[in-house]
């Protein structure tokens, strides 16, 4: 037992350590801003995830408490900054939590009455109400402009001004390990494991002394609380917020966040969320029609993968403890050429469409993946067909010998671990 | 006389314009067996439903240890002792088999809606569900998702759910339904070890069951009781013969 208590802290030790040593590594000012992003943004999907992976709720309105939590961090910033109030810039994530909390209170002591469906409706109806009120309400929200702040005017403690982003940085590093840490402790309790039970079958919940309505707006609370304290680390990075980001488009860019990492594994948020956010930075500075890329990276998760990229990587850890992963490595060698053609045929298509459509005056010229062409060639579009039928036809053709790779490798370790 | 464990006032239930419950009464005493029978279509799931506030009743009473609990939601009726099980089985499939003991634990231990106590340091909670699991023979399917198990072992642990908390009003519905011939008996087996010292309510189709397992027997028939009594008494009643039983008691003289 002592042994095991020992070991659970390993994890969060080795998270510490990679977070304290990552800016040596990339210490370029894009990726530093890139890994910020990724702090804040693990908060937000772990806080979304407590409702959708743990509890069953399915919310469309995540973005209400992360938006209202960056907000009410602005205002106290300038506040503060006024003031010259005697508070320094760390806690004030607190304050964009315990706004979270405070609008998730409100909010959903109104949804958590409901489960399902009508949960995931309200859900909508508040994200669509706020959002409306973020361009009405004009002292609260600033209007088109947003609310603009500084993090360096609140009281320095040991000289750090956090000016620079290296210093944010930490600042969130910090603040992201605290979450995660709690978050998962939450899972730990008796709450947390009552959210479960809620999610799996509320009917038997409530016939075990469990109010499965007050489960599911506890777990609302907190997870209000953690999507606040990560849109509070947003406005301190960005030192503005906008009324966006009370809108539709965050509450379902966590969602995809969550889901594409995978909600049925704690982890898989955090997957989620660091990918996502790299592509979110990384793939616009390539194409305009990134957000296409990650749609159609969700619905593949839907279709082909429900457990996520958590569950696919943690499907591989019974192979590799048993030692037969390396039998299914020549079927993933011979899938990986059929999966680049159907990848390269979708990218010439997406490109070449995006091209012609929004970017039509530059002319048909373009280069996509090292390749220089005319967008309205009609052998480029011939090309681009023959890549898809070509792609897709070998994919349909090896997949079951992928399939079948696995299972005798998976079932092979199952035998192994039986006999030890 | 001691306050009865269960007692049903004029209980009456329509669905929309049908009258499915016509006016119940009953009085399981406390620590008895109580056997609800009746053909198919009786209602007595439906009268289950009412007792443990699944459904709301059209009228009538019902009294936990002389306390009325009608109207009350299910998760109130559990804390005040009264517990169930279901026919059609009703777990928690992605938990772990522990961790659905466990969960019918946590509130009679005083957990409530606790979120600052790790269950690691609950032992009283892990304890009492060990003990459950062994009760119910589970403890080598420990670890394991429930919805995986097997029929007859989900059904145990059914039961377990069930038991965990430690109500004293037990109601089990069609516990046996489905198992095999060895599988009831384990299962009787099981039911008379679990419930020691507590009061049963038992809706179940099986004759031997009822016949070996009840104190009393209650026989319901379109929504009304015709008849209460000992096991030997029901036997003998022309009423209950003629509504239904014949047939059922004659297979069981004969088993």
């Amino acid at each position: 037992m002592n042994g095991a208590a020992r070991w659970q802290f390993l994890p969060w030790v080795l998270a510490a350590l990679v977070m304290l040593v990552l800016p040596y590594v990339f210490s370029s000012g894009a990726s530093i801003t890139m890994m910020s992003l990724m702090g804040f943004a693990i908060i937000f999907a772990l806080s979304y995830n407590m409702l959708l992976g743990q509890t069953g709720m399915l919310s469309f309105g995540h973005a209400v408490y992360y938006g209202l939590g960056g907000f009410m961090t602005a205002h106290a910033l300038n506040v503060i900054g006024a003031g010259k109030l005697p508070i320094p810039l760390p806690v004030l994530p607190l304050v964009g939590g315990l706004a979270g909390l405070f609008f998730a209170v409100i909010f959903g002591w109104v949804s958590t009455k409901r489960a399902g469906t009508a949960f995931a409706m309200i859900s909508l109806g508040i994200g669509e109400l706020v959002a409306a009120c973020s361009l009405i309400l004009r002292g609260f929200f600033g209007g088109e402009g947003g609310i603009s702040t500084s993090r360096t005017s609140t009281l320095q403690l040991f000289g750090i001004s956090f000016g620079p982003q290296i210093q944010v940085y930490y600042l969130i590093a910090a603040w992201c390990l605290l979450s995660m840490a709690a978050m998962y402790a939450f899972t730990r309790t008796p709450l947390g494991r009552m959210c479960n039970a809620v999610r799996d079958n509320p009917e038997r919940a409530e016939f075990v002394g469990y109010s499965t309505q007050m489960v599911r707006f506890i777990a609302f609370c907190v997870s209000g609380f953690f999507a606040g304290v990560a849109g509070g680390l947003a406005a301190i990075h960005y030192e503005i917020v906008t009324s966006s980001v009370v809108g539709a488009v965050p509450s379902g860019f966590v969602l995809l966040m969550a889901y594409i990492g995978g909600i049925a594994f704690f982890i898989g948020p955090i997957i989620g969320a660091v990918l996502m956010t790299a592509l979110q930075i990384s793939l616009s500075d390539y194409t305009g029609a990134w957000m296409l890329y990650v749609g159609l990276m969700f619905v593949l998760v839907v279709m082909y993968a429900p457990w996520g990229l958590a569950g696919l990587l943690l499907m591989h850890q019974p192979l590799l403890a048993q030692g037969t992963f390396k039998r299914v490595l020549p079927a993933y060698g011979l899938a990986l050429l059929p999966v680049l053609l159907l990848a390269a045929g979708l990218i010439f298509l997406v490109e070449t469409a995006h091209h012609l459509m929004v970017k039509a005056a530059e002319g048909p010229a373009m280069r996509v993946l090292w390749v220089d062409y005319q967008a309205n060639s009609p052998w480029a579009w011939v090309a681009i067909v023959a890549l898809l039928v070509a792609g897709a036809y070998a994919v349909r053709r090896v997949a079951p010998t992928v399939s079948e790779a696995f299972h005798a490798a998976a079932q092979e370790a199952q035998r192994r671990r039986a006999a030890s | 006389m001691s306050v009865s464990a269960l007692q049903l006032v004029d209980v009456r239930k329509s669905f929309g314009a049908t009258p499915i419950i016509r006016g119940v009464n009953l009085d399981v005493h406390q620590g008895e067996r109580h056997a609800i029978i009746g053909p198919n279509g009786a209602g007595k799931s439906t009268l289950f439903h009412l007792v443990s506030g699944r459904f709301p009743v059209s009228s009538g009473e019902v009294q936990l240890k002389g306390e009325k609990i009608t109207g009350l939601p299910p998760f109130m009726i559990n804390r005040r002792g009264l517990s169930r099980s279901f026919q059609v089985t009703n777990i928690f499939p992605r938990l772990s088999v522990f961790e659905n003991i466990r969960c019918g634990v946590f509130w009679s231990l005083g957990y409530k809606y606790s979120f600052w106590q790790g269950v690691e340091r609950a032992r009283d909670a892990r304890e009492r569900s060990e003990s459950i699991l062994e009760q119910i023979n589970l403890q080598s399917r420990r670890d394991i998702p429930a919805g995986v198990l097997s029929y007859a072992e989900q059904r145990a642990l059914e039961i377990g759910i069930t038991i965990a908390g430690g109500a004293d009003v037990i109601m089990l519905d069609e516990p046996t339904a489905g198992m095999s011939h060895s599988e009831t008996d384990h299962a009787v087996d099981l039911i008379r070890r679990v419930t020691e010292g507590r009061t049963l309510i038992i809706v179940e189709h099986d004759m031997g069951v009822v016949f070996n397992l009840a104190d009393r027997i209650s026989v319901l028939v379109y929504g009304e009781i015709i008849a209460t009594d000992t096991p030997q008494r029901i036997r003998a009643n022309q009423a209950v013969q003629e509504a239904y039983l014949g047939s059922a008691t004659a297979e069981h003289d004969d088993a």
